[in-house]
């Protein structure tokens, strides 16, 4: 690719990577107790419903914990002690993500192992296609075009 | 009588399919064309089996009739006459019914197209697939889901459907439109299954099914879609999408399904990704089976919570005997399948819609992973533990937005190889587009990483469609002098396929649009407020103007008038409500949505007056959610377009000769007689 | 390695097994019955505080040295209406134990209508408000009726989701009484 050729791609990669990185720079105003309970009633079951977060539920038991998890915010727990609050009191089905020790790390490991083989195995494969040399003619493949000029000819 | 007559039904459609099944395996066997055509016959009757079935349910329900244990528990006498009649697919033993009314269809359409090729094995093993499906559902309906067992006692009223399920006409459409979506899969698996045991996996069962396949992908994306709307509107949560195992259940076959409509086109241009297509729609007819099991068996809790019943062992029998048929098959063949083509460049059509296979299968893993996995772990260790949207959400966003990435660069990616030069003219625009969508929407709020790519890249996208749909209409305005509208008209015609699949991408771009704006830039709020008073979330001002109650037979309805203005634009006066049953604990909310072409202003009734007369609402902000409804009627229309006949096959008058993709049913044989 | 397609078909086959053995396993679980246990079985009663009728304090250190029987309710709760007889006929017959308390804690309702109900109903037991939800939570509770039976060190051996009945107190008592000894 020439220098010239090339120079449009770069300059668009340049304006992609400031505009993300503008966009994607934390915003300090965001780790506030408000976002800070909201993030982890997200990560919470709802008791009293299926499977909605207590971020989502308007059931009298959610708004209780959204209610104490500002409380206990204020009070200077950490996220990993709030939690394990809530599972002692509940059990661990009141957390929407599974923790990532013991079994949990299948869940959350499997897919990035499945992707990465995946992803593997492609560029393997690619690379090998590449290497290899194309179709070698068969016999059978010989007889065929034989045939076919034979019923041409005639 | 009309118990009797169901009964008699199912009776008949049971035997019509083992017969059916008895004689397309003997005249196969025997290469005895009559038989073949004898075999093809019965597939009719499973149709009219079928048919008088549900019939006979509709009769029963419309008349009332609780002698049948079904009616009794899914109807009541008070139950207006659209939930009646929708009654028959609210539960288990009646949504078999209409499995099999949907089955019966698609395989008379099957059928009947074939039927100048009945005794071509292809055909005939793909009939008897079918027909074993059709016999499978049939031995439910008669052994552990019978929707005909009658009642020693008539009871004097009915039980009543589940009061969610009355809420809304939408109830009406979406369980339809999703089997007339799942069940559709089978006509591809059966022709797949075929192909393999003839040994004929070329492109012929590819070309045979395209449009039964495109039909049923685009059902199910419209029930999918549907099912979030009534998520949305009705059932009060706030939210579209919870990823409840239901859910999935229905997203895992779209996944793979997907990739399968994908990957064909390569099938047909070139020959290869033979093993990924075939293994692709066995995946993909297996997951609607399991998607059935995980619902119906009570093994998964969910928001759809449907009670526990014994069907579960059958489908899990019918999904093992599935599931081996197909892997069995396939190693069987084994290494026979691949074809000779070879992916040249990895920055071509090909490798895209290979890396497109892998994302759409990885993203299928990941969802069917988190939805089983709380049975994992309590068979393995046993721990009870839930995976809910945390984990989807976080891991299925970046698997997304590659496949945004794919989807807005494929379409310009030539076939085989290509140079920079090409690449620069098809796709620098575009991606300067892309650009500058992206700067567009820092400028309009948008912050985070992943929001802001998903912005830039429907950007792409849409500007690489709308190259694509000009450069068409240029040439033919150019080459035939037409008018700019008809143009693009002949555009569309001259290749439906293509031009209905750009709009099928464009209804993606919106429904990604729209995903990424109202999952991060929503306003949530309770208010509670006395009459007459007012709050303002997020620049809109709701006020209460008081409430009523009403009752109609056992039912209390609370709703509380809302005004909502903006500025001093009056929007209008809305009624979120709570109806209590008297059998429910609880009381079932009833949103009410202000739809706006970019907020939507939501509301729900927390709690109904207090003693001081106050009442708490839920007023909710949510960004262009009407995106996510139009993106999917967009899709609906772009797959109408794409089923379009092709205006070169209609001026001809016949099948167009090899050249195209899709070679005409003689050819195949001929060629794949040598290579077999 | 010759054909590659049958080692991974192969490969596949072995997961769905493994996967389908799994699933054939669940199926036949009783969904409900997981409803009934409570995390908080065997653990020490959690600390809690709550105000009586009288404005008093009640805190979960009260508690110690007597056998407890503690009921979340409130007024508006039909079940709760239900085995409001039984919990009377219950109370009743051991009322006069020095060792034993019946704590009643109302959850998610108004003082006012909490006090009326107590007030038309003639409940005579110790009534805790927990306005804040604190003790619910604290409790572990989904909703009510909950009742819990706590032995006199403290430690929680009994529990009853949904409305209990005299023979289901009665254990739940005997159960804490035993523990206690």
């Amino acid at each position: 690719m020439s220098a010239r050729g090339g120079l449009p791609w770069v300059l668009l990669a340049a304006v992609v990577i400031v505009a993300i990185a503008w966009a994607a720079w934390p915003d300090d105003a965001r780790v506030s107790v408000a976002a800070r309970a909201h993030d982890l009633a997200a990560e919470l079951r709802c008791p009293d419903c299926e499977a909605l977060s207590v971020a989502e539920s308007s059931t009298p038991t959610a708004r209780a914990i959204r209610r104490d998890l500002k409380r206990r915010i204020a009070a200077g727990q950490s996220d990993a002690q709030i939690r394990q609050a809530y599972v002692d009191a509940y059990d661990e089905t009141i957390l929407l993500e599974p923790e990532g020790s013991g079994l949990g790390v299948l869940v959350w490991g499997l897919p990035v192992v499945v992707l990465v083989l995946g992803a593997g195995g492609l560029a393997f494969a690619l690379r090998r296609w590449k290497r290899e040399p194309r179709l070698h003619a068969t016999d059978a493949d010989e007889q065929l075009v034989a045939k076919t000029r034979e019923v041409d000819e005639r | 009588m009309k118990a009797e007559l169901g009964r008699f039904a199912l009776i008949v459609g049971m035997v019509g399919s083992g017969a059916g099944v008895l004689c397309l395996a003997t005249g196969l066997r025997r290469h005895d064309d009559r038989l073949l055509r004898l075999g093809r016959r019965y597939v009719f009757t499973v149709l009219i089996a079928a048919v008088l079935a549900v019939l006979a349910m509709e009769w029963a329900l419309l008349s009332h009739d609780f002698s049948i244990r079904y009616v009794a528990e899914n109807n009541a006498r008070s139950t207006p006459t659209l939930f009646t009649i929708t009654g028959l697919w609210s539960a288990l033993e009646g949504s078999i019914l209409l499995w099999l009314l949907v089955l019966g269809g698609y395989l008379a359409f099957a059928a009947h197209k074939f039927r100048s090729r009945a005794n071509d094995p292809l055909v005939a093993w793909a009939l008897l697939v079918g027909l074993c499906v059709a016999l499978f559902f049939f031995l439910l309906t008669l052994l552990p889901a019978n929707p005909f067992e009658t009642l020693a006692v008539t009871p004097a009223d009915g039980r009543g459907p589940n009061a969610l399920l009355q809420n809304h006409p939408l109830m009406a459409f979406h369980p339809p439109m999703l089997y007339l979506g799942y069940v559709g899969f089978t006509i591809p698996f059966s022709f797949a299954v075929a192909a393999l045991i003839t040994g004929r996996f070329g492109e012929g069962w590819l070309a045979d099914t395209r449009r039964a396949t495109l039909i049923a992908w685009g059902f199910l994306s419209v029930g999918i879609i549907l099912g979030a709307w009534w998520s949305y509107e009705v059932l009060g949560w706030g939210g579209y999408w919870a990823w409840d195992p239901v859910e999935n259940a229905s997203l895992l076959p779209w996944l793979t399904g997907t990739a399968f409509i994908h990957s064909v086109i390569v099938q047909e241009r070139r020959g290869m990704l033979r093993v990924w297509n075939l293994s692709l729609v066995i995946a993909t007819f297996c997951l609607t089976i399991l998607g059935t099991f995980l619902t119906r068996s009570g093994v998964l809790n969910s928001v759809h919570s449907f009670t526990e019943s014994p069907i579960g062992p059958w489908l899990l029998v019918f999904l093992a005997l599935t599931a081996a048929t197909g892997i069995g098959l396939i190693a069987w063949r084994g290494d026979r399948l691949r074809a000779p083509g070879r992916i040249d460049s990895p920055v071509s059509r090909e490798s895209a819609f290979l890396g497109n296979n892998l994302l759409f299968a990885g993203l299928a893993f990941v969802v069917l992973l988190g939805t089983v996995y709380p049975l994992l772990a309590e068979a393995l260790q046993d721990r009870r533990l839930s995976v809910g949207e945390p984990y989807f959400d976080r891991m299925a966003t970046p698997l997304g937005v590659a496949l945004l990435f794919l989807m807005s660069l494929a379409p310009a990616l030539p076939w085989r190889a290509t140079t920079s030069a090409v690449l620069r003219d098809r796709l620098l625009i575009p991606a300067w587009c892309g650009a500058l969508g992206m700067i567009v929407a820092i400028a309009l709020g948008a912050h985070g990483f992943t929001d802001v790519v998903v912005f830039g890249l429907a950007a792409f996208a849409l500007a690489g469609i709308a190259r694509q749909f000009a450069l068409g209409t240029r040439a033919h305005h150019a080459s035939s002098g037409a008018a700019w509208p008809r143009a693009l008209g002949m555009t569309v015609r001259s290749n439906p396929r293509l031009y209905g699949g750009l709009v099928v991408h464009v209804g993606v771009v919106l429904i990604a649009v729209a995903l990424a704006a109202s999952s991060g830039y929503a306003t949530r709020r309770e208010v509670r407020l006395a009459r007459g008073e007012s709050a303002t979330v997020a620049g809109y001002r709701v006020t209460y103007l008081g409430a009523t109650t009403s009752r109609t037979g056992q039912n209390t309805r609370v709703s509380a008038r809302v005004r909502i203005e903006r500025g001093d634009h009056v929007l209008g006066v809305y009624a979120p409500a709570i109806k209590s049953f008297p059998g429910a604990s609880g009381g079932i909310g009833t949103p009410s949505v202000r739809t706006g072409l970019l907020r939507d202003v939501y509301l729900t009734l927390i709690s109904s007056p207090n003693e001081r007369g106050r009442v708490t609402i839920g007023v909710a902000i949510n960004p262009m959610i009407l995106w996510l409804w139009v993106g999917g009627l967009t899709i609906g229309l772009g797959t109408l377009v794409a089923l379009a006949p092709s205006a070169r096959r209609l001026r001809r008058g016949r099948p167009v000769p090899t050249g195209q993709p899709g070679p005409s049913p003689e050819q195949p044989r001929a060629l794949e007689k040598v290579h077999a | 390695m010759r054909h590659p397609t049958r080692w991974i078909a192969l490969g596949i086959a072995v997961v769905v097994l493994l996967f389908g053995i799994v699933l054939a396993t669940r199926v036949g679980d009783d969904p409900q019955a997981e409803a009934s246990k409570s995390q908080l079985l065997d653990d020490p009663v959690p600390e809690f505080s709550v105000r009586t009728s009288d404005g008093t304090a009640l805190s979960s250190a009260d508690l110690h040295g007597r056998v407890v029987i503690v009921n979340f309710w409130n007024s508006w709760c039909l079940p709760c209406r239900d085995e409001l007889p039984a919990l009377k006929v219950f109370f009743d017959r051991h009322a006069d134990d020095p060792e034993f308390l019946m704590l009643g804690i109302v959850r998610d309702d108004t003082v006012k209508a909490a006090r009326a109900f107590v007030r038309e109903r003639g409940i005579d037991w110790t009534i805790g408000f927990d306005q804040e939800s604190v003790a619910a939570l604290a409790f572990g509770t989904r909703g009510q009726p909950e009742t819990f039976a706590v032995t006199a060190d403290g430690v929680i051996v009994g529990y009853q989701y949904g409305p209990s009945t005299v023979a289901d107190l009665e254990r739940l008592f005997a159960r804490a009484r035993q523990g206690s000894a």
